[in-house]
C-alpha cells in the first residue's frame, strides 16, 4: 500500500505512528487508514480521488474544500448519503461508497 | 414633489399584485406597481407553496379549479424562461379523528359535486399505497388528490411580474406607499417615498400589511398577522411521497422537485410581521414529523425561515370593492393565498373595469364582519 501522506511536515507533527491503524472499505475494496483522520484523507492516501459524482451533469467530485463546506465530498457512510467526507473521523469498519446522485434515503433498519 | 399618472397603482410586489396588475394591463389599464422591498419579498416569497383542488367551500372550489387549470401551463402562457416547478406529486390531507375524517368526506363530496377531479377519501392501506414513508399509527384516513402539489413561489410571482411589464405596467421596486391621496371621498392617487402618482383606483395587495393601508382611510381591515416558520432540508433523491398535512398537529411536509424536504408546523406564534427565525422551531418541527416519517431522521436542515400569515377572524381573505370609492382590497388570505393569484387576480381586475366577477366572491366582501357574516373555510388549518 502507497500511503501519500506527508511523514515530515516544517510546523505540524502528524504522529501518525502514535496512531491506530484500522480496516474500512471503499465500493467493498478493503483499504486501510488512521483512525480518527478525516475519511477523505484516509481515501487520499490510497489514491482514491473521485468521492461523488454530481445528480445533473454526472461530474465527478472530490476533495476540495477540506473544511465542510463546499459539499464536494460528499459519499455515503456506513448507508448514510451526504457526509462530508473531509470533516468526518475514520471509524473502524466503516463502509464508504461512492455517492451517485443526491443520495438515498433508506429506513433504519 | 412631481406628480405622475396612472389608472390603477397597485400596492405590494407579491403574487397577487404581480398578477392584479398583469390582469389590471391586460385589459388596457395604465397600471403601476408599487414594492416596498423587492418582489416576492413579502409572504409570498416565503409560502410553503402548496397547491390543491381541496377545499371545502363553494367559492374556494371554484377558484381552485380555475387556479389549478392555470398553473399547469402558466410558465408557457405568461412566456416565463424560469421553471416554475409546477410539480402535481399529490396532496394528503390526514384525519386522526372521526370529526376530522367526516369533515374531509364533506369536502371531497362537495368538491365532487362541483365538478373537481381526482379528489378521494382514502384509507389507511390506500395512505400507505400513496405515500409509502409515512407511519400511520393514529391515522385515520385522508382526503388526497394527485393533481395537488407544488410550485416555485418565486418564479411564480417573477413571472406575473414579468408578464406585467411586457404589456407596459411600471413596477417600482423598493418604493414604499406612504399614504393614499383622496379626493371628495374618492381615491385619486398614492403618496410614496419616491413622490406622488395620480391614479383612479388603487388596489392593495399587501398582505399583513394591509392594516396599515387601511388605516389611512380609516378602515379598519381586520387582520392578524402571524408569523409562520419553515425549514428545509439537504436535497435526496426523489421519494414516493406527496404533500402531507396533519390535522392532528398541524404539521405538514412535502419533497420539492430539486430534492429538499420543507418543513412545517402549526404552533403558537407571535402575532406580527417580522422575519425572526427561532430556534425553539427545529424542536417543535422535527419531534412532530419525524415520528411521522421516520426515514427522515438524521437528514440535515439547511436553513430556516419566516413569513407572516395575514390571518382574518374567519380565516378566509377580504376581496372587493371598500366602502372608499376606487380602494380596493384583495388581502387576508390567513396561509392559503398563493395559489389564489391566477383567479383572484384577474377578478381584481374584473372588479376595477366595473364588471361582474367571473366567480361569485361577495362572500369575501370586507363588509361581511360588520354584518356578522363571517364564513369559515373548513379546509384550513
Amino acid at each position: 500500500m502507497t500511503r501519500k501522506m506527508i511523514k515530515d511536515h516544517p510546523i505540524l507533527n502528524f504522529e501518525h505512528e502514535k496512531k491506530k491503524v484500522v480496516k474500512f472499505t471503499f465500493d467493498g475494496r478493503e483499504m486501510e487508514g488512521v483512525e480518527g483522520e478525516p475519511i477523505a484523507a484516509a481515501l487520499h492516501s490510497n489514491g482514491v480521488q473521485i468521492y461523488r459524482i454530481t445528480p445533473k451533469q454526472e461530474r465527478t467530485r472530490g476533495f476540495f474544500c477540506a473544511i465542510g463546506k463546499c459539499s464536494s465530498c460528499f459519499m455515503v457512510v456506513n448507508g448514510v448519503p451526504n457526509v462530508r467526507t473531509c470533516v468526518t473521523p475514520l471509524e473502524a469498519g466503516m463502509k464508504v461508497e461512492t455517492q451517485t446522485g443526491m443520495g438515498i434515503l433508506k429506513p433504519e433498519e | 414633489m412631481d406628480s405622475k399618472k396612472v389608472d390603477v397603482a397597485v400596492i405590494g410586489g407579491g403574487v397577487h399584485g404581480c398578477s392584479t396588475a398583469y390582469h389590471l394591463a391586460q385589459k388596457g389599464f395604465k397600471t403601476a406597481l408599487f414594492e416596498r422591498d423587492y418582489i416576492t419579498s413579502g409572504s409570498s416569497g416565503r409560502s410553503a407553496a402548496g397547491l390543491r383542488y381541496q377545499f371545502g367551500t363553494e367559492v374556494n372550489i371554484l377558484l381552485a379549479q380555475y387556479n389549478m387549470k392555470c398553473l399547469k401551463t402558466l410558465g408557457r402562457d405568461l412566456n416565463y424562461p424560469g421553471d416554475l416547478e409546477y410539480d402535481p406529486a399529490g396532496y394528503l390531507w390526514i384525519a386522526y379523528s372521526e370529526s376530522q375524517l367526516d369533515q374531509l368526506e364533506k369536502n371531497v363530496k362537495l368538491q365532487n359535486e362541483l365538478g373537481t377531479t381526482g379528489s378521494k377519501v382514502l384509507n389507511v392501506k390506500e395512505i400507505q399505497e400513496v405515500a409509502p414513508h409515512l407511519n400511520t399509527e393514529g391515522m385515520l384516513g385522508a382526503s388526497f388528490n394527485q393533481e395537488d402539489g407544488h410550485i416555485n413561489p418565486h418564479t411564480l410571482c417573477f413571472a406575473y411580474a414579468d408578464a406585467a411589464k411586457e404589456l407596459g405596467v411600471e413596477i417600482y421596486k423598493k418604493t414604499s406607499v406612504t399614504g393614499i391621496i383622496t379626493k371628495n371621498g374618492c381615491v385619486a392617487g398614492i403618496h410614496t417615498d419616491k413622490g406622488d402618482w395620480e391614479a383612479d383606483a388603487v388596489v392593495c395587495c399587501a398582505g399583513a400589511w394591509s392594516v396599515e393601508a387601511g388605516r389611512w382611510l380609516d378602515l379598519d381591515i381586520p387582520i392578524t398577522p402571524e408569523r409562520h416558520q419553515i425549514m428545509i432540508t439537504e436535497p435526496v433523491e426523489r421519494m414516493k411521497h406527496p404533500m402531507t398535512l396533519c390535522l392532528d398537529d398541524g404539521s405538514y411536509w412535502k419533497q420539492c422537485p430539486n430534492g429538499t424536504f420543507m418543513l412545517g408546523v402549526g404552533k403558537d406564534e407571535v402575532k406580527d410581521t417580522s422575519f425572526y427565525a427561532s430556534w425553539d422551531y427545529l424542536d417543535a418541527a422535527t419531534e412532530r414529523i419525524l415520528p411521522k416519517m421516520p426515514v427522515l431522521s438524521g437528514i440535515r436542515v439547511v436553513r430556516q425561515w419566516t413569513g407572516p400569515y395575514a390571518n382574518t377572524p374567519d380565516l378566509q381573505a377580504i376581496v372587493g370593492p371598500t366602502p372608499v370609492e376606487g380602494f380596493y382590497i384583495d388581502c387576508g388570505w390567513s396561509g392559503h393565498g398563493l395559489q389564489f393569484a391566477p383567479s383572484v387576480g384577474r377578478i381584481m381586475a374584473e372588479f376595477v373595469n366595473g364588471e361582474k366577477p367571473f366567480i361569485d366572491v361577495s362572500m369575501f366582501r370586507y363588509s361581511r364582519f360588520e354584518e356578522g357574516e363571517l364564513f369559515f373555510e373548513p379546509a384550513c388549518i
